[in-house]
């Protein structure tokens, strides 16, 4: 049924809509002024939480300890200097740049190479592969015979064993496929007749103009890698080896009820994701809802 | 349109031309079948062995007994199933509020309000910070003792130990983070939605009078067919697996856990008393999840199917 059919039969007669005019603009001024207040509500409870970890890294211990919720008297920045040093911040820190950087460039530049003759169709069987990608979103969780995998290769608690878990992501694979599927076929053949090999084409003319799927990907990709906490739980024993998220974790069972140092310390991991997140909204965006297909 | 043919592209020798391709695709696509379709198959394996997590130990094949003792073991059982009695739960709650809260919020945001983005952006944030940030904020949120949810309690004379409290207050407060923490991707997912809509549709709605209530009932619902179907698939397989915010919010805690985190907790240990890396019970557990997200998905999936038929 169309809408017009719909309201067709409730039309109601024009001179009633004159009539109307001005309490609509009430109407309207009114819904505005619920909705503020709605949004305004629900906002509270995602600046407040903000605003108590900033306040609290401001505050010594005693002075949290005597009133949780107040106001610090003074700015004092001593919080951070104390956790960065007690933490062991700076190595893992270290470490989670690491493992990012390294597993999301070759995550990106391997898919690349699976997303573009599978786009195309350039070898047999390709739509299969892709199906494979698609389905084992649905299989269950490999956590335990990954982990035997592992451990049997002897790679437990190692830094490339750990990065090799990060190598794969079947929903940028897919997000990639797409948009390279948007390309004209024409400049594989033309990049052909001018001899260009098949290296220098993907890196020089297909990786430009698919820029803005491998910016999503590459987002999409670093900020789970960033943010994981189970598998360097799992795989990582050793401290100089933990990324800032097991890091933090290990500090809070250490510091319990330090609240001052463990606000500083999570301000600290959260300050660089946030100017991400500003910088990079709509590739951040438009990849966490596509990588939300995940679950 | 197509003159060349496939075994002209990318100069060379006329194999090798050929081949290029599968060469270079090589590397990713064995990454996919080692790291991940490899290990996601032998999970079921698995859950038929008696495997630790002890390099060299011997695994040993033992049928169906992980299966046995997670289920029909009576009294033994009962934390199993009270586990997958909870996530059950757990689904249905976060996906009803979060699937409310999101819709909610997207309405509101896609109006032409001042500071929309701000709001937007605002709401988003936590789905970017991971369940470490999330969960420490809210830890030091939900102080006991003079923290701020305490000091809300307290202006209506109500008192809570939060996360540290009764088993179900504490679950409780977990679906509380949980939604706050990824209601900003449902909320997306319908922006999306409600900015693919046509205005002529609205204006033809208004020209025939239709009320504010009856615009969404009649124009925004409708029309809203792909997104209210994605999130509310999202949200139910997403909440059966969600698991990690209890990991930094209560710990293990008898009476909180979901499937998911029981899973991690006998592969690796992390049970507290006299822990053990039970990996094959583990995998088992892991297969129960698997099959609760199977069947529900299936029904979810044939409900969406339904409404879609009905709607578009």
């Amino acid at each position: 049924m169309s809408v017009r059919e719909r309201f067709g039969r409730s039309n109601p007669s024009l001179d009633m809509k004159l009539d109307e005019g001005t309490s609509m603009t009430t109407r309207s001024r009114q819904i505005r002024v619920v909705s503020y207040l709605l949004l305004g509500l629900v906002a509270v409870f995602y600046i407040w939480p903000l605003f108590m970890l900033v306040n609290t890294s401001m505050k010594t211990l005693p002075e949290y300890l005597k009133d949780p919720s107040g106001l610090a008297e003074s700015i004092t920045f001593e919080n951070f200097v104390e956790a960065w040093q007690l933490a062991n911040f700076p190595q893992y820190l270290w470490n989670s740049v690491l493992y990012t950087s390294v597993a999301t460039a070759i995550f990106v530049a391997s898919t690349l190479f699976v997303a573009f003759p599978i786009a195309r169709g350039y070898f047999r069987g390709s739509n299969a592969l892709l199906t494979l990608y698609v389905v084992a979103l649905f299989l269950p969780p490999a956590l335990i015979p990954q982990f035997q995998l592992i451990l049997n290769l002897g790679l437990y608690n190692s830094r490339i064993g750990f990065i090799s878990l990060f190598l794969i992501n079947p929903i940028g694979m897919i997000i990639m496929v797409n948009y390279i599927k948007s390309i004209p076929k024409e400049l594989d053949e033309s990049a052909a007749v001018d001899g260009s090999g098949y290296l220098r084409f993907v890196f020089s003319i297909v990786f430009p103009l698919i820029r803005p799927a491998v910016a999503t990907v590459t987002v999409l990709h670093a900020i789970g890698i960033w943010n994981e906490l189970v598998l360097p739980t799992i795989y990582l024993s050793s401290s100089e080896k933990f990324p800032i998220t097991r890091g933090l974790i290990v500090f809070e069972g250490v510091y319990g009820s330090n609240w001052p140092g463990i606000a500083s310390a999570v301000l600290m991991l959260m300050l660089p994701m946030l100017v991400l997140f500003l910088l990079l909204q709509r590739e951040i965006i438009s990849g966490l809802t596509a990588g939300s297909i995940k679950g | 349109m197509a003159v060349m043919k496939k075994s002209y592209l990318f100069g060379g020798e006329k194999r090798w031309r050929n081949l290029a391709p599968i060469y270079f695709l090589l590397p990713g696509v064995l990454f996919y079948f080692i790291i991940a379709l490899g290990p996601s198959i032998a999970t079921s394996i698995y859950s038929l062995t008696d495997a630790s997590g002890l390099r060299g130990a011997d695994v040993n094949w033992i049928g169906f007994d992980n299966y046995d003792e997670f289920l029909f073991q009576g009294l033994a059982s009962r934390d199993n199933i009270d586990a997958t009695l909870r996530t059950l739960r757990f689904c249905a709650i976060v996906t009803l509020v979060q699937f409310s809260i999101g819709l909610i919020l997207a309405l509101l945001v896609n109006q032409k309000l001042r500071g929309r983005t701000f709001f937007r952006t605002l709401f988003f944030m936590p789905v970017i910070l991971g369940v470490v940030i999330q969960g420490l904020m809210w830890k030091l949120f939900l102080q006991p003792r003079g923290g701020p949810m305490a000091t809300i309690f307290g202006w209506f004379g109500a008192q809570s130990e939060f996360l540290g409290g009764q088993p179900d207050e504490a679950f409780m407060w977990v679906i509380v983070v949980q939604i706050w923490a990824n209601v900003g991707i449902t909320m997306v997912i319908f922006l999306a939605g409600m900015q693919t809509i046509s205005s002529d549709l609205y204006e033809a709605a208004k020209i025939d009078g239709a009320s504010g209530w009856q615009l969404f009932r009649d124009v925004t619902w409708p029309q809203l067919t792909p997104a209210v179907n994605t999130n509310f698939l999202l949200n139910i397989i997403g909440s059966l697996q969600a698991w990690q915010l209890f990991l930094v919010l209560t710990g293990y805690k008898a009476g909180t856990q979901v499937l998911g985190y029981l899973v991690f907790a006998e592969g690796f240990g992390q049970t507290g008393e006299a822990p053990s890396f039970r990996q094959g019970f583990a995998a088992a557990a892991s297969m129960v999840l698997f099959f609760l997200v199977l069947v529900i998905g299936f029904f979810a999936n044939r409900f969406v199917t339904w409404r879609e038929r009905k709607f578009l």
